[in-house]
């Protein structure tokens, strides 16, 4: 056995997932990834299905191939599946699998977090597809317009199945978000600075807080519907004071992000595949980067153009329009930087080139449509037609599947060590590639002479038969290139030739963790100089599996890898990483099950269960610091650094705080529904004087603001290396805050609240409860973190965990005193006046 | 001479701006038409789009003059500090630019109808 | 070929591309001057998104096609410059302003803004799953799926909705507008010419979506006093 061999047993015995079920604790960002991915491709098959149900009904006028309720199932189901099941997921997975990679870290920071959000992916799409089996899917569109989403128009449990399933789905998205931004901002590999990162990090890092940001009022405008559906709180009712509207405004404040948040990776792909098949380094690297990051601001401001026809003032319109435009912008910006580096370099005709031609053409195409639509009376005529189906499927398949479909041929001899057929590929793309274009192309006209969407049928004479027949037959066409890109990429593994280490001659990290890779990425993680790497040193590509670069102990038996400044690329310290856990799926199978139990309008099971899974969580944050199973003091310490919970500004507070700004949008998202209703719905009423008891709000406040004041202080001592007294602190902390608690909880139900009846009563109800949940968190973790200094866990020597609440205590503190001010104090401000 | 650090606060700090001035431009139209609606006849010359306007060349200013002190502060830096500046100037630019032109509309459309 | 077969090829196609244009549903074969006045600026959009499309294509394959000598670091970096600065930022700029100096001009003339003397005449229309509910305000008339207009007078909907969202469309006279329980909306449609107009339901409202169709009758002045003088008898017969 070579010496290299016997460090890659070593490093194997310590990062290789548990054999047979066990498999199923992995928590390895490679498996978990890999898992993302193949359930994502599984998902778009069914919802190509769906869509080819879709093109047989259409093919021929007057058909009754479905009828129109299966027909609205399916066609909703199209949306979702592929949105939410498909798009994201997929290039979620994508990005789990390769960020590590590319950054030379040996996992994501928080692997637990990525296995748990897998399985919260899976469960809820099973959910979501099984609702389909049942033949009780939602059936009022993607979009889950309200009223017609509502009881009285959906009285059956598709809507549920959506509202549940997908807000399951969510979670997932989300935290797979926090945990990239993390690991690319705190887990490079020492003198990546940020100049130096590969330029699909850029791309994953602004799409991650895209998401971060993008989904939570979605979230939010989900628990409305599911609360206005389950408990008769009238949020979109207008005769109670709400408003269908509000609906479609965070629907969309989601909505259009999403677009963006599925085109930035698949654009992130072209800019990593291009410089490779051209020899040449991407042109214009720092005009991409500042597009990415402008396209990730800019996109946020244009969700009104899905709403032009429900009557917003033109002005309003004209901005939203101008903002829909100007995205054209870092848009154009990237196209030619793309163009300039295929002009500067030497082409390389190779399978991704082809579906990276693909992608030019078709999102081109589909960008300039967009740029139509942006105008407000165009948009005023093909609004919800077929034009805006061909658009739509312009930008998505063009911009999202075309470049997946490449990355996917670019990276496959990774995954596999194998290379596909290239005939085979040939053929696969050319089918995709024309039957797209005969499927959407003359589907722009079919809107311009006026087919709307989501009709179930159409009589003849209107001049839309052939294309529909046209748009059918090549739907077909896609599916037959489908099938035989899934024919090659099974016979590849199979009958594939070799690829040795770095077959395309790419410039990235990824290609130096072996094809396929380890479980553990890299035997050393290398000291890094250069934006391509392998290019500038293609001498890594051996030195760094002989182990000849830096944190090559493995004897401890932890899983490490290096925290890095988030600037500089400076060594900050050692990570340690959890191994395999089962956490994640107890946790995730119990959410399932509460899921479930809504679904079922089992309360009192859901109750219990989430109970279930607030223990499994909590148990979850125990295994961390100084924890026999995670490093207890004194274990043979890391020489390059310290090990980070050794230290103050680890990665646990960066993740607090990005988890923190995901919940700081959900709270403006309820902010803004509540200012929304008040300044919009036609039956809003204030009442006279406040439901809610301001002197008990104020004592509540009162405690929570000492509770948080002592929790820094004792967090500032610390951090000055004094422990004495730190349990009686915390337990002090805990006293404050569980007054606060029961006062806060005593006047939310003391409070003659008519949730039923009024949508202001409704709001405030979720108002307090979001309150309530987060005191509770604080509450209960200061509680744990006495109890942790009590064994030793946290000390001066272990300062880690402290540092990470803190965030979590002043979010509290701020949500409490903002919600008292515009929720309580507002109204009667206003009334005065 | 006033210069910037090459923090990568810089590399949002524009679209942030706009972020705020936006949500500040739709929030306080939408407002202006719920409160004290101009009539509808009034035209573009209403106290309404006055104030948009003012809101616009407020952040307009701004943000030019934080694109000059970026584009000025560049040749200071040297390496990943100057990679900041150089993508901030660009985001500073289009942030302004942004700003512009979709606040320029209140000149041209009557505010509530 | 000779001119003259070119002469009959393209008169041919002329024809079928009018022909295909037409259709009762057709925003290309507009009958009204809300719809009459999208058409050039969807034509105009369409033609220079075809133009930069097709000068995207060409400089695309040109660039595949150089096959360059290497370049130096310094023509990459002026390289880049120019492409970006021209293509990423000028080209979108230059296009988006005429775009907008074609579309103001037409979306102000779309504005339901008061008229200067007299009142528009004025159609409510409700929508409901699934059919639309017409009346005339301040006359007893109420009709379902159908509406009647006097032709070359500017008519003010007024759309709502009982129950879910619809969207109010008749293609050939104008652009769409959502009917929202507890709103109402305003489009101002007008038709040019006597005849029947069909329209439908473009927001998905439900199972019955597909059939929520109306019909738009534009009458001359007489016959149009006339048909409402009739409907206010058969009223009072009732």
């Amino acid at each position: 056995m070579t010496e290299q061999e016997a460090l890659h047993q070593r490093f194997n015995k310590v990062w290789r997932n548990l054999p047979g079920w066990g498999t199923l604790a992995a928590v390895n960002h490679t498996s978990v990834g890999r898992r993302f991915m193949l359930t994502g491709a599984i998902f778009f098959l069914i919802g190509g299905l769906l869509a080819l149900l879709i093109r047989m009904q259409l093919a021929l006028p007057g058909q009754e191939f479905l009828n129109p309720d299966v027909y609205s199932q399916v066609f909703t189901m199209h949306g979702t599946v592929m949105m939410f099941l498909f798009a994201i997921p997929i290039l979620e997975g994508a990005a789990i699998y390769l960020i590590p990679k590319m950054i030379g870290a040996r996992d994501l920071i928080f692997p637990r977090l990525g296995a748990l959000g897998y399985y919260c992916y899976l469960f809820g799409g099973i959910i979501v597809i099984s609702s389909l089996l049942l033949g009780m899917a939602p059936s009022s569109g993607w979009f889950m317009y309200t009223p017609l989403s509502s009881t009285e128009f959906s009285p059956g449990p598709g809507s549920d199945f959506w509202l549940l399933g997908i807000t399951f789905v969510e979670i997932s998205s989300v935290s797979a978000g926090i945990e990239l931004v993390v690991a690319i901002l705190r887990s490079r590999t020492p003198g990546m600075t940020l100049s130096k990162m590969p330029i699909f990090c850029w791309y994953i890092l602004v799409t991650a807080l895209m998401i971060v940001f993008g989904f939570p009022p979605l979230i939010l405008a989900s628990i409305l519907l599911e609360l206005e559906r389950a408990a008769g709180m009238p949020f979109f009712d207008v005769a109670a004071g709400g408003d269908p509207v509000l609906w479609q405004h965070l629907f969309w404040l989601f909505g259009h992000p999403e677009v963006y948040i599925i085109f930035l990776p698949a654009a992130g792909i072209v800019s990593t595949i291009l410089p490779v098949f051209t020899g040449r380094p991407l042109v214009g690297y720092r005009w991409v980067v500042m597009a990415v990051i402008l396209t990730g601001f800019i996109s946020f401001g244009l969700w009104a153009h899905h709403m032009f026809t429900v009557g917003i003032p033109q002005l309003a319109q004209a901005f939203f329009s101008m903002a829909s435009m100007l995205v054209a912008i870092p848009t154009a910006i990237q196209v030619f930087a793309w163009l300039a580096t295929l002009w500067a370099g030497r082409v390389v005709y190779s399978l991704p080139m082809l579906w990276v031609f693909g992608f030019l053409f078709v999102f081109v195409l589909g960008g300039l449509t967009g740029v139509m639509l942006a105008m407000v009376p165009f948009n005023w005529q093909v609004h919800d037609t077929h034009f805006v189906v061909a658009h739509l499927h312009y930008v998505l398949v063009g911009g999202m599947l075309f470049p997946l479909i490449g990355g996917l041929y670019y990276w496959l001899p990774h995954f596999s060590g194998r290379m596909p057929s290239e005939r085979l590929g040939r053929w696969g793309f050319g089918l995709v590639f024309v039957g797209f274009n005969a499927t959407f192309f003359l589907m722009h006209l079919t809107g311009l002479l006026g087919m709307p969407r989501r009709v179930d049928t159409y009589e003849t004479g209107f001049g839309w038969d052939w294309l529909n027949m046209l748009s059918s037959v090549g739907s077909f066409v896609i599916a037959m290139g489908v099938a035989i890109i899934i024919i090659d990429v099974l016979l590849h593994f199979r009958f594939g030739r070799k690829a040795g280490n770095n077959p395309w001659n790419a410039d990235t990290l990824e290609w130096t963790t072996g094809t396929p890779p380890t479980m553990y990425n890299f035997a050393s993680l290398p000291e890094i100089n250069s934006r391509h790497p392998l290019w500038d040193n293609p001498e890594l590509l051996q030195s760094i599996p002989a182990g000849e670069h830096g944190l090559t102990q493995i004897e401890h038996g932890r899983r490490e890898t290096f925290g890095t400044d988030a600037i500089t690329g400076k060594l900050k310290e050692v990570m340690l990483l959890p191994t395999n856990s089962w956490l994640p799926l107890l946790v995730a199978s119990s959410l399932a099950v509460v899921c479930i139990s809504l679904l079922t309008r089992s309360y009192l099971a859901a109750v219990v269960i989430t109970i279930v899974a607030a223990i499994f969580l909590f148990r979850w944050s125990w295994e961390n610091g100084g924890h026999p199973l995670a490093a207890p003091l004194g274990d043979k310490e890391p020489v390059e650094a310290p090990l980070q919970s050794r230290t103050l500004d680890g990665s646990g507070l960066w993740g607090m705080v990005i988890t923190l700004l995901a919940d700081g949008a959900l709270f403006l998202a309820l902010l803004f529904g509540w200012l929304y209703l008040w300044a919009v719905a036609p039956n809003w009423t204030l009442p006279d004087e406040s439901l809610v008891s301001l002197p008990v709000m104020a004592w509540s406040g009162a405690f929570l603001t000492f509770a948080t004041w002592w929790y820094c202080r004792a967090v500032k001592q610390l951090k000055a290396g004094d422990d004495t007294g730190l349990q009686t602190r915390f337990w002090v902390v805990t006293a404050a805050g569980a007054i606060h608690l029961v006062l806060l909880v005593g006047v939310t139900l003391v409070s003659p609240l008519a949730i039923t009846e009024l949508a202001h009563d409704a709001v405030l109800l979720v108002m307090l409860m979001f309150l309530i949940f987060h005191s509770s968190i604080s509450v209960i973790a200061t509680a744990l973190q006495a109890l942790r200094v009590r064994y030793g866990y946290v000390s001066k020597e272990l300062p880690y965990e402290p540092v990470v609440l803190q965030p979590l205590w002043l979010f509290s503190l701020a949500t409490f005193w903002c919600s008292v001010a515009s929720f309580l104090l507002l109204p009667i401000a206003w009334g005065a006046a | 001479m006033k210069t910037l650090r090459a923090h990568p606060l810089h590399l949002f700090a524009g679209p942030l701006l706009w972020a705020i001035w936006y949500v500040v431009l739709y929030s306080g139209q939408a407002l202006g038409c719920e409160t004290a609606p101009p009539p509808a006849n009034a035209g573009v010359w209403t106290w309404l789009n006055g104030l948009l306007l003012l809101h616009t060349l407020v952040f307009a200013v701004v943000l030019l003059y934080l694109t000059w002190l970026a584009h000025r502060s560049t040749p200071a830096e040297s390496g990943n500090g100057r990679f900041i500046l150089k993508v901030s100037t660009g985001v500073y630019l289009v942030a302004t630019i942004a700003v512009l032109a979709i606040g320029l509309q209140s000149v041209i459309y009557p505010p509530c109808v | 070929m000779d001119i003259k077969s070119i002469a009959k090829v393209t008169g041919a196609a002329t024809v079928l591309l009018l022909s295909g244009c037409s259709g009762a549903f057709s925003t290309l074969d507009p009958a009204g001057p809300a719809a009459g006045s999208v058409l050039p600026l969807t034509l105009a959009m369409i033609i220079v998104a075809l133009a930069v499309f097709v000068g995207l294509i060409v400089l695309c394959v040109f660039a595949v096609r150089r096959n360059s000598k290497d370049i130096s670091d310094a023509e990459v970096q002026r390289l880049q410059n120019r492409w970006i600065i021209a293509g990423g930022i000028a080209l979108p700029t230059v296009a988006i302003t005429t775009l907008l100096a074609f579309g103001i001009p037409i979306g102000h003339s779309l504005l339901p803004l008061p008229f200067q003397e007299g009142e528009v005449m004025r159609v409510d229309v409700k929508a409901r799953q699934w059919f639309w509910r017409v009346s005339y305000p301040e006359r007893k008339i109420e009709l379902t799926d159908e509406i009647h207009i006097p032709v070359n007078t500017p008519v003010d909907f007024h759309i709502t909705s009982e129950d879910v969202i619809h969207s109010f469309w008749a293609p050939r006279l104008g652009g769409k507008i959502d009917a929202i329980p507890g709103r109402t909306n305003v489009v101002r449609l007008e038709a040019d010419e006597v005849g029947e107009y069909r329209g439908l339901c473009t927001e998905y409202c439900g199972q019955g979506h597909t059939a929520m169709q109306f019909k738009v009758i534009a009458h001359s002045a007489e016959d149009f006093e006339e048909w409402l003088l009739q409907q206010e008898d058969s009223d009072k017969n009732d």
